[in-house]
């Protein structure tokens, strides 16, 4: 127990926020102590001395290792599997394949039904058997073992050809997944009313997730009881398919997933190792541990899909949009897995325009699920939205950053019956952020046009808007107080490196006046917390910081009503004052906290927060505009960034410190978009990837990163959103990065980039291209 | 996860050699290149060989002659900050410096530099290839955006990886190599092998053959010598392009010396044209963009790997401007 009050307690002599009356909402803060200030996370020292357990430390005694041989070919017919061999190994305590019973388990993607052991496999990295032995190596020499016949298919890997005629079918009904398509106006009007119209193509590369941590789990059975550690942005999602394909209650299944290192959409979804993990720890009855190798993980554990996108504009001489007009191709691989999802967004709803059209194709190819890669879509449209903007911009004469102010919408006309934004941040964003920049005389000074040598400077931007990140319901949250005062704070939401569990903790700081460090955080595990959506979507904090909140809240009323009692005072006119509870007419009557004889006898006091419903008719969503400045050597084709700003409208900042991190690791992902990564598959013979390991699969290292990177939050707090007035932020931070990167490099140079990655290979051919045009 | 091997450490060359003429053995220098060879069943290994004991092979030494003796197991990091690599031969310590990564350089050797298998993903991948004992080569209709110009002989499109063997090429260096039949040199021009003549190995070590040393000649009057990469990121990454320049310099004029490509042959590739076009002239704007003409005048590129074109020439044009001012 803590010597004396003031060790707990952060704000002793600060007023904390007044407690709501039973059934009646708090108030968004007016002055904050602990909110919007920068706070080092609360698990710093766990995570950097090694000491937070990571589901891949997980070490159990008797525990196996599990390693899943895959299918080398990206269409083939498993024919045969010999496991014998395989099973006499040194080591070996369990293999199961097709044949076995237990492991014969129904998987799906959406409404297409396949095995966990599938007799077609139709992407390369398709389990087809597995194996458990005493060391991972000994896994692997039997996996490695086990042999298999394939009578190989054709294949198809390209989705600008998946749907030619002779393209070989993926499934039964032919390569389409489906085409989706949106209108609102009139298009051929609004072309015929614009003054300028123009229309490009434009192409991104498929991008590998990359989390440092690699996906698995740890299975153990305790009898009927399954416990899965596992690394993961959702456990209360693994628990309900885990249990579902392997028919059992949910509350035999204990998902724990404490830290994850990282996901980035990739660890939204369940996937077949952890049903395998368990199928394998149930016929060894000992514990398996089943991590995928980073290569197999490049190959199955999904990918920002690749897409074609074709857009047409339409702009009057004053900048007004008159028309857009988008198509576009892609695919998420072998199964349905939104290859297309939200890609045409931007063009929906980031500018005001009355006149739209979008359509999108989802194909099949023989290559790994797509899965959501930090802001779906979203980096590909804008890629596309905001280099036509910026050739719009040019064709009339207009600064880009004037002609998007100009169309500045405060309704989500993308949306059903266009409800307004709550807050529209993106004009704010706009100026802000080019006055923070140095737009205007950066635009003026740099720039193809001033420079006669070899190296070029110029400078772009590109805004965004993100189509979800005003969180909601379902969360339970859970806050005890304890008779000296501290706190638990106890939620199912994981903390997926983006600070999260700090935030939490920043908010009962705030609410109950405790420093942070007083309280300890319970989270993500099934089997101890309470029923959360995963972490995903930029809506963690506005869905749980609500919620967390409330569980505060609710604690401050029992309390007021305990010391009402003992002090023989109406409860209203008592306050929480964070140390002490105290009168409000008669202030020599104060009673500290840890002197609260209810909260002493009975150990605990417990709040139960909940997330209440958004508005309804108003639409909640983050903008983010971003600014930066390149360098292009026109003899090698070499593209240096040179510095970043972001200005992001989110709501409220939460805390200072990791919205800085957010921003910068937003734009270190885009960057890789812009500039570096790419998945190539060996389209034209084996159809297999090439690039699967960090040197050939290439992320963007510290020096393609400029250290010159700015935050700029444009705070303006949310109070209809929810009670804490914050939006989303993690996926807004990557959307127009990439194509403030290519505006940046026409400005430099006046090559157009419409392809993904810019890098030597591309810019070498474009400028060569150029040169001979004259 | 990796084949099994037996581990050994001698202490002497000699044993060194009698363990390295076995079958399957391999040698373990700084190891960076070896262990992702195991872990990606390119190599078949017996028995690996740790030189790690053998003294003689650490450290930069002056030599009688008033050239250097670099030890094969110098890391890239000691060669790229030593002060007399660095005032009498900076293109080798520029090249060591673009190596790889911190890590990989304080950790990788100059010998390993030399002695290392090629980054071709259908060499590195699942791809049973020509250069593996298979009877294909995937690249001339796969994907081959990082694979050679020059000196395929249509039969394998490596791009030999190292940076630092085009700069001792240039250099005229020596490779000291020890072996089951005693200790021989052999021009470092002269330590790589071409596809036709052989596919399936990168240099002319022989069995139980190890290289013990590189040496560099005294440096010859007016040298001088640079390194130049372009990747498709700036760390950890091979070149897509790199020339090394050692030119010998009469006043204005360039009297001789040698320009040697990376990222663009299966060995590091000797530009007789540039040096045609170079030797005997001052570095005008006629002789540089002559050089940069040159320099692809008898390339062949692939279908994905054109761009190396007018790569090669910027790089050319770049790096014969800053050699010219010196």
């Amino acid at each position: 127990m803590a010597k004396d009050s003031t060790s707990i307690y952060y704000t002793e002599g600060l007023p904390v926020p007044e407690t709501p009356a039973a059934g009646k909402a708090p108030k968004p803060w007016e002055q904050t102590d602990v909110i919007g200030k920068p706070w080092p996370r609360v698990d710093a020292y766990e995570r950097v001395s090694g000491t937070a357990v990571y589901p891949s430390d997980i070490l159990l005694p008797g525990m196996l290792y599990g390693a899943i041989l895959t299918c080398p070919h990206p269409h083939a017919r498993v024919r045969r599997v010999d496991t014998a061999t395989a099973e006499t190994m040194p080591g070996v305590r369990a293999v199961v394949g097709p044949e076995t019973r237990e492991a014969d388990l129904p998987w799906s993607y959406r409404n297409v039904k396949s095995k966990i052991f599938p007799p077609v496999c139709r992407f390369e990295g398709e389990p087809v058997a597995a194996v458990a032995a005493e060391t991972p190596f000994q896994a692997w020499d039997a996996a490695r073992a086990i042999q298999v016949e394939y009578e190989i298919l054709p294949h198809v890997s390209d989705e600008r050809r998946a749907l030619d005629a002779n393209a070989p079918k993926i499934h039964d009904g032919g390569n389409k997944v489906k085409t989706e398509t949106y209108s609102r106006g009139d298009v051929s009007k609004g072309f015929a009313d614009a003054d300028v119209v123009l229309e490009q193509h434009y192409r991104t590369e498929a991008e590998l997730h990359t989390p440092l941590e690699l996906h698995g789990c740890v299975a153990n059975w305790d009898g009927d009881e399954l416990t899965l550690w596992e690394s993961t942005q959702g456990v209360y999602a693994v628990q309900s398919r885990v249990a579902e394909t392997l028919g059992l209650p949910l509350a035999k299944v204990r998902v724990v997933g404490h830290y994850v290192g990282g996901g980035f959409g990739s660890k939204l979804r369940t996937s077949r190792y952890s049903i395998i993990a368990a199928v394998l720890a149930r016929r060894s009855a000992r514990p398996v541990k089943l991590f995928l190798p980073r290569e197999e993980t490049y190959l199955s554990m999904g990918n920002r899909p690749p897409s074609n996108m074709t857009l047409k504009a339409g702009v009057k001489k004053d900048g007004t949009l008159t028309a857009l007009a988008f198509t576009c191709l892609g695919t998420g691989g072998a199964f349905p897995a939104g290859g297309t999802s939200l890609v045409d967004w931007q063009i929906r709803d980031l500018y005001r325009c009355p006149n739209i059209s979008t359509e999108c194709t989802d194909v099949y190819i023989n290559a790994g699920p797509a899965r959501p890669f930090r802001a779906p879509g979203h980096p590909q449209g804008s890629w596309a939205l905001e280099q036509m903007m910026d050739a719009l911009a040019e064709a009339i004469g207009m600064d880009p950053v004037a002609l998007r102010l100009k169309n500045i919408p405060t309704v989500s006309q993308g949306r059903q019956g266009s409800p307004p934004y709550t807050t529209t941040g993106l004009e704010p964003c706009l100026t802000e952020g080019a006055r923070q920049f140095g737009w205007a005389e950066a635009r003026r000074s740099l720039g193809a046009a001033q420079h006669k040598g070899p190296i070029r400077r110029g400078v772009g931007m590109a805004a965004s808007v993100w189509i979800v990140g005003g969180g909601g319901p379902p969360s339970t949250v859970i806050v005890k107080l304890f008779a000296d005062g501290s706190a638990n704070l106890n939620m199912g939401a994981s903390d997926i490196g983006t600070g999260t569990k700090t935030i939490m903790a920043m908010v009962v700081a705030e609410e109950l006046g405790l420093k942070p460090e007083m309280i300890r955080i319970e989270h993500a595990d099934t089997g101890t917390t309470q029923y959360a959506t995963p972490s995903g979507g930029s809506k963690t904090v506005p869905t749980e910081a609500p919620a967390v909140r409330d569980a505060a809240v609710q604690v401050k009323r029992q309390v007021l009503e305990m010391a009402a009692d003992e002090m023989g005072l109406p409860v209203d006119d008592l306050a929480y004052e964070g140390a002490a509870v105290a009168s409000r007419s008669r202030p020599d009557r104060r009673v500290p906290i840890t002197g609260i004889e209810g909260l002493r006898k009975r150990g605990v006091v417990v709040g139960v927060g909940h997330r209440d419903p958004n508005p309804e008719g108003k639409s909640i969503n983050p903008f983010c505009v971003q600014f930066c400045e390149v360098e292009v050597n026109t003899q090698t084709g070499e593209m240096r960034i040179l510095r970043f700003l972001s200005a992001n409208e989110s709501g409220r900042v939460m805390n200072r410190m990791s919205f800085d991190s957010q921003v910068i690791g937003g734009i270190t992902m885009g960057i890789g978009l812009a500039a570096t990564e790419m998945r190539i598959l060996d389209t034209e013979q084996t159809g297999k990837l090439v690039n699967r390991n960090w040197h050939d699969y290439k992320l963007p290292t510290a020096l393609d990163v400029p250290a010159d990177i700015t935050s700029a939050p444009v705070e303006m707090p949310d109070a209809e959103a929810n009670t804490t007035g914050a939006k989303g932020l993690g996926e807004p931070v990557t959307i127009p990065t990439a194509a403030a990167v290519a505006n940046a490099v026409y400005h430099a140079t006046g090559i157009r980039v419409t392809e993904s990655p810019i890098h030597p290979l591309r810019l070498c051919s474009l400028l060569e291209q150029q040169t001979k045009e004259g | 996860m990796m084949p099994s091997f037996s581990y050994v450490r001698p202490g002497t060359l000699q044993e060194a050699v009698q363990h390295l003429s076995a079958k399957g053995a391999v040698v373990h220098g700084g190891g960076t290149d070896l262990l992702t060879c195991l872990r990606e069943r390119i190599v078949d290994v017996q028995k690996v060989v740790s030189i790690q004991g053998l003294k003689d092979l650490y450290g930069v030494k002056e030599t009688a002659g008033g050239g250097l003796r670099i030890g094969a197991l110098t890391t890239i990091t000691e060669v790229a900050e030593h002060p007399v690599i660095r005032e009498r031969y900076p293109g080798l310590a520029q090249g060591a410096a673009e190596v790889a990564s911190p890590p990989l350089r304080n950790q990788g050797t100059i010998g390993g530099n030399l002695c290392q298998k090629p980054r071709c993903w259908y060499f590195r991948g699942d791809f049973h290839c020509l250069r593996k004992g298979g009877d294909t080569c995937y690249a001339p209709f796969g994907e081959n955006q990082f694979h050679a110009i020059f000196g395929s002989g249509d039969i394998c499109y490596i791009v030999h990886p190292s940076d630092t063997a085009p700069c001792l090429s240039a250099l005229n260096a020596e490779i000291e190599i020890a072996g089951p039949a005693g200790r021989r040199l052999l021009p470092a021009a002269e330590f790589h092998v071409l596809p036709e003549d052989y596919v399936m190995q990168e240099t002319w070590l022989a069995p139980g053959e190890i290289l013990t040393a590189v040496r560099l000649p005294p440096p010859p009057p007016g040298l001088r010598s640079t390194y130049r990469k372009v990747r498709a990121r700036r760390s950890w990454d091979f070149a897509l392009a790199g020339v090394a320049l050692a030119l010998q310099f009469d006043g204005d004029r360039v009297a001789g010396g040698r320009v040697v490509l990376s990222g663009a042959a299966p060995v590091p590739w000797r530009s007789r044209p540039v040096e045609d076009a170079v030797i005997g002239k001052t570095l005008d704007r006629q002789t540089i963009a002559a050089a940069a003409q040159a320099v692809v005048a008898d390339a062949e590129p692939l279908a994905k790997n054109a761009y190396k074109i007018p790569l090669f020439r910027g790089v050319i044009e770049e790096e014969l401007e800053r050699i010219s001012r010196p």
